[in-house]
């Protein structure tokens, strides 16, 4: 058999990949939707096949791990963070391909408004995955907890194209079906960010043994 | 009856108790949209915070069941998609919580359309929650099997609200606001379906061996 350690390595590459081809379809469905890209929107949603085979590869390690090492303790629990992992990347490239089809469809109607806001989101929520990530492989509980803040700039961000559709909606209504694949896309943003959220107060728990899960900010360390 | 069979009937019952509450949590959120009922919605606010703390007591005892029992095959696999489905259970909990906020701000505005897709919509809903979990409970791949059917019937019940509330917007820009928020619930409770049939997956995966997860043509 092979060694554990060497084997949960594996398993930590093999959601960073994942993690890596998640973070590249959220950009690039964003980026789509700022540049009318149609092809750059085909692109997120043939990768979703390669994420979600991912997906599936990963349940499969982590259960043959379970099998065949019978970890206890911390392994157990990092094992089992990893099952959640997988399920956050898994939706969060769901939510990706979402953008991408509101992508598609938005390229062939006029635009609503100058994007500037829902750019700066994505990119916050890249910065999220990716550090999330990376306090997850590096066991970092402080890595994770500096993820935490940024879910409240996300949330402003999202409030404030809500409104200003809203507002663009009730000045003219032609642009309904638009604007509202606009919200909806800030909403999956915001989903997406809820999800790193998940990750980092995983670590935190993995770390400090605190479940910060439905906890309210002020117990967030 | 082994030790282990015991423990597994034991978070059988928990996730069975979980399911209860979140299907209850739908029914109820639905119902303060639907007839304006505030305490319905507090109710589930109240709810959550059980919903919330069975999910940790769920996660806990799985994980020491796989600590002290170290299960191999099946009974692994069983473990892990109670994990899975708890998991999908508490989202669940969160989404009637969402549909609970609306039914609040829709509270003080007249209708501006009648509720009955919504209903009927959430109806189809409550009994895929429900199933999911019997098809769990009682290792039924034909009840897992018509969860997935059912799926389809909500897309298609969201989709033609979805269409008839834009034009709804299109029509007169005060119904903005309301249709919108008509168009967040039914978006909900789409996603509250979506979760069980990812239960409904797992059960088929646990009972006939096969990963229907991201393959639609072998539904």
């Amino acid at each position: 058999m092979r060694h554990f350690a060497v084997e949960l390595e594996e398993l930590n590459q093999a959601l960073l990949e994942m993690g890596g081809l998640v973070e590249s379809s959220i950009h690039c469905s964003v980026q789509a939707l700022v540049d009318r890209d149609e092809r750059m929107a085909r692109r997120v949603i043939e990768d979703e096949r390669r994420i979600n085979q991912m997906e599936l590869d990963v349940d499969a390690r982590v259960t043959r791990l379970l099998a065949l090492n019978q970890p206890v303790a911390r392994d157990l629990r990092l094992l089992i963070m990893a099952l959640k992992i997988n399920t956050d990347l898994e939706r969060m490239g769901d939510l990706a391909v979402n953008m991408a089809e509101r992508a598609i469809s938005l390229s062939k109607v006029p635009p609503v408004k100058p994007l500037v806001d829902t750019p700066r989101m994505a990119s916050l929520v890249e910065d999220m995955l990716h550090r999330s990530l990376d306090a997850f492989v590096k066991r970092d509980a402080t890595l994770a907890a500096q993820v935490l803040p940024a879910d409240d700039e996300v949330d402003s961000l999202r409030d404030k194209i809500y409104s200003e559709l809203l507002e663009l909606m009730q000045l003219n209504p032609t642009v309904v079906p638009a604007a509202i694949h606009l919200m909806f896309v800030a909403r999956n943003l915001e989903r997406i960010a809820d999800h790193t959220t998940n990750i980092a107060e995983d670590v935190i728990f993995l770390v400090r043994g605190v479940d910060v899960r439905h906890h309210a900010t002020e117990n967030r360390v | 009856m082994r030790h282990f069979e015991q423990e597994l009937e034991q978070l059988k019952g928990k996730l069975l108790e979980m399911s209860a509450l979140v299907e209850a949590a739908v029914q109820r959120s639905v119902a303060a949209v639907a007839q304006k009922d505030r305490s319905a919605a507090d109710q589930v606010f109240r709810d959550e915070e059980r919903i919330n703390a069975l999910e940790m007591e769920i996660d806990e005892f799985a994980i020491n069941l796989l600590a002290t029992q170290q299960p191999l095959a099946a009974d692994l696999r069983l473990v892990v998609a109670a994990l899975k489905i708890n998991t999908d259970l508490e989202r669940m909990g969160d989404l009637s919580v969402t549909i609970a906020e609306r039914a609040i701000s829709l509270l003080s505005e007249p209708v501006i359309k009648p509720m009955m897709d919504i209903r009927h919509m959430s109806a189809l809903v409550e009994s895929m929650v429900r199933k999911s979990l019997d098809a769990f409970v009682a290792n039924d791949a034909d009840m897992a099997r018509s969860v997935l059917a059912s799926d389809d019937a909500v897309d298609s019940l969201r989709t033609a609200s979805y269409h008839e509330l834009i034009s709804y917007m299109e029509k007169d820009p005060q119904n903005i606001p309301q249709a919108l928020d008509l168009i967040g619930i039914t978006r909900s409770l789409e996603r509250i379906a979506d979760h069980s049939t990812n239960i409904a997956e797992d059960v088929l995966f646990l009972v006939k061996g096969i990963d229907v997860r991201h393959h639609s043509e072998v539904r």
